[in-house]
């Protein structure tokens, strides 16, 4: 009876216990995306310049789309990283695009002027270029390859090696199986 | 009439409002901790309602904006997953567990329902017949002993209650059958004992009597609880400080219950080489913010140390500070003029972000006097020459540097 009572505790405790260990090793904020590997979500963007660009215009290319904001310290801290990283690959059959999101415009041109970019740049006003991208921690970056697909994402500021890499991968048409993370990055 | 207002396809003003909070309230807030997008007055979840709208507008069903939430976020943004996979755990193991409980509780509360009723001893008709004697008598309860008297006297009391209306012909019958088997039974058991008792004080109680027969000891049991105590505390020991991340200053009670290594190094040591060490060690994984506290403490500790200052230097140039980068290293060659970091530092802000190629080149020169890892000096020299020619290329910037 005795013997009987303590297998059944263990029995119902042990799995529970599991199930909260495993719970509590998980990131519930971590939102992994299903983009992955999908066709990236079309769209048309005015940039600061007043230029309008879609992502159509941008086929055979592959193209570096990244989401920030002004306020958010990774995006001024991978800021230089990716200027630095255009003019290496601005030769090539690459496109930098950048998005700006849950921004004013004029600190968003702000930002531009202190790191001197000179990729063009987006302003998505309703925030709904980022919801179609499933964007939820800024910076978050996404690769597409020639042919409009998203081989890579990556959440949080970004170092030259990792565009680097990520661009030649992309170039490849070589699909991570899931999104990097940076070292870190902003919510609001 | 009522059909047919409810009939239309009502797209106006406040039921647009309620089918946009229907599917809002069924979507998590990526921004958030643990809100829905219907609750939360973050600039994303307002944006993601003004969209539910348009898509209402546009003649999207629920479900379909749904659908195209997940296709964006995954299931992690639907509050309650689909039961599909293993989502189906979450709405399967709490019906599993509503039922067994449910069930648990009804057949204890069978078995304590039988223990109750079960054991009506067979009844001595003669003690019967005393007792009811008694309590018809009306007389004193001196002549019996105390369990006798206390139930002779509830069943005065009952039989008071019954008489002015209080009890029910049923429930009367029923007590009072209950209490007159109990007192004759009390009074068929064996009467040795008693008048000593009585003599010893009158007033012991009649549960002294039942309590003392003593358990057999079973040691493992004892064992087993401890041993099931001792591994739940290992575990949760174990994964708790893992998984729950510092709060810092935002947490009420700050790193004291998470644990975390910087709370223990300030109790344990403060003292500065390890502070430096530990910040090192953070820029290096690349935790910033950890490695700005560990100097910062350093500062507080010695507010001239170079190292300190020449790292916050690094870290804020790396964020986008030049200015106040400049001021770090300026202060960590004010104590140290050749502490290597902030050489390197100070012509790196002077080259990548103000511009000063020739000052910057100046700062390197010096750089390459101090003591320094070949590999170091290796790189030092390649951005040099990188500088150098930069100077060349571009008069304009070096014309305006000299101050």
């Amino acid at each position: 009876m005795a013997w009987k009572r303590l297998a059944f505790i263990f029995a119902v405790g042990v799995p529970l216990l599991a199930v909260l260990a495993f719970g509590f090793t998980r990131d519930p904020r971590e939102i992994p995306s299903p983009l992955i590997g999908r066709p990236a979500p079309a769209f048309s963007v005015r940039l600061t310049d007043g230029r309008e660009v879609s992502l159509s215009d941008l086929r055979g290319k592959v193209v570096f789309l990244n989401f920030w904001a002004s306020w958010c310290p990774p995006c001024r801290a991978e800021a230089r990283a990716l200027e630095a990283s255009w003019q290496r690959h601005r030769d090539g059959d690459v496109a930098f695009l950048g998005i700006n999101m849950q921004d004013r415009e004029e600190a968003a041109r702000e930002f531009l002027r202190e790191f001197g970019v000179t990729y063009p740049n987006g302003i998505d006003g309703g925030n709904r270029i980022a919801i179609d991208y499933g964007v939820w921690g800024i910076p978050e970056t996404f690769f597409l390859d020639r042919t409009g697909r998203i081989t890579y994402k990556h959440i949080g500021a970004l170092g030259a090696e990792t565009i680097h890499a990520k661009l030649e991968e992309a170039r490849q048409g070589v699909q991570s199986r899931r999104e990097g993370k940076g070292e870190y990055q902003s919510i609001r | 009439m009522a059909v047919l207002v409810f009939a239309a396809p009502a797209v106006a003003g406040e039921d647009l409002e309620d089918r946009m909070r229907e599917v809002a309230s069924g979507l998590r807030c990526p921004v958030c901790q643990n809100l829905s997008v219907a609750d939360s007055s973050s600039e994303m979840a307002r944006e993601m309602r003004a969209l539910i709208v348009d898509q209402l507008r546009a003649g999207k069903r629920p479900d379909e904006i749904r659908a195209y939430f997940v296709s964006k976020y995954g299931q992690w943004i639907l509050l309650s997953p689909t039961p599909r996979g293993v989502g189906l755990v979450v709405w399967i193991v709490p019906t599993v567990g509503a039922v067994a409980g449910l069930g648990g509780a009804a057949w204890l509360l069978r078995r304590w329902s039988r223990r109750e009723k079960s054991p009506l001893p067979p009844v001595d008709v003669s003690a019967l017949s005393r007792i009811r004697e008694a309590v018809r008598a009306d007389d004193s309860l001196v002549a019996l002993a105390p369990e006798e008297a206390r139930l002779v006297e509830a069943l005065r009391e009952l039989r008071f209650d019954y008489r002015a209306g209080k009890l029910s012909d049923g429930d009367y019958e029923e007590l009072r059958t209950l209490y007159e088997t109990r007192a004759a039974a009390a009074l068929a058991r064996p009467k040795r004992p008693r008048p000593e008792r009585a003599a010893a004080g009158a007033s012991v109680p009649e549960a002294a009597a039942a309590g003392a027969a003593p358990r057999p000891a079973r040691p493992w049991r004892w064992v087993a609880a401890a041993l099931f105590l001792i591994g739940f505390g290992a575990t949760l020991g174990y994964f708790l400080p893992q998984s729950v991340r510092a709060r810092g200053e935002g947490s009420p009670t700050g790193d004291f219950l998470t644990g975390t290594r910087e709370e223990a190094a300030r109790a344990e040591a403060p003292d500065l080489p390890v502070l430096l060490e530990r910040g090192r060690q953070a820029m290096e994984a690349g935790e910033w913010d950890r490695a700005i506290g560990f100097f910062r403490r350093a500062l507080e500790a010695d507010p001239d140390e170079p190292t300190a200052h020449a790292s916050l230097g690094l870290i804020l140039h790396r964020a986008g500070h030049p200015d106040r980068a400049l001021k770090s290293f300026e202060r960590a060659l004010a104590r140290d003029p050749a502490s290597p970091q902030a050489l390197w530092g100070k012509g790196l802000v002077l080259y990548e972000s103000l511009g000063k190629t020739a000052e910057a080149i100046r700062t390197w020169e010096t750089l390459l006097a101090q003591e320094i890892s070949k590999e170091d000096r290796d790189h030092v020299l390649s951005i040099l020459a990188e500088a150098r020619q930069r100077l060349v290329a571009q008069p304009g910037p070096a014309a305006r540097s000299p101050r």
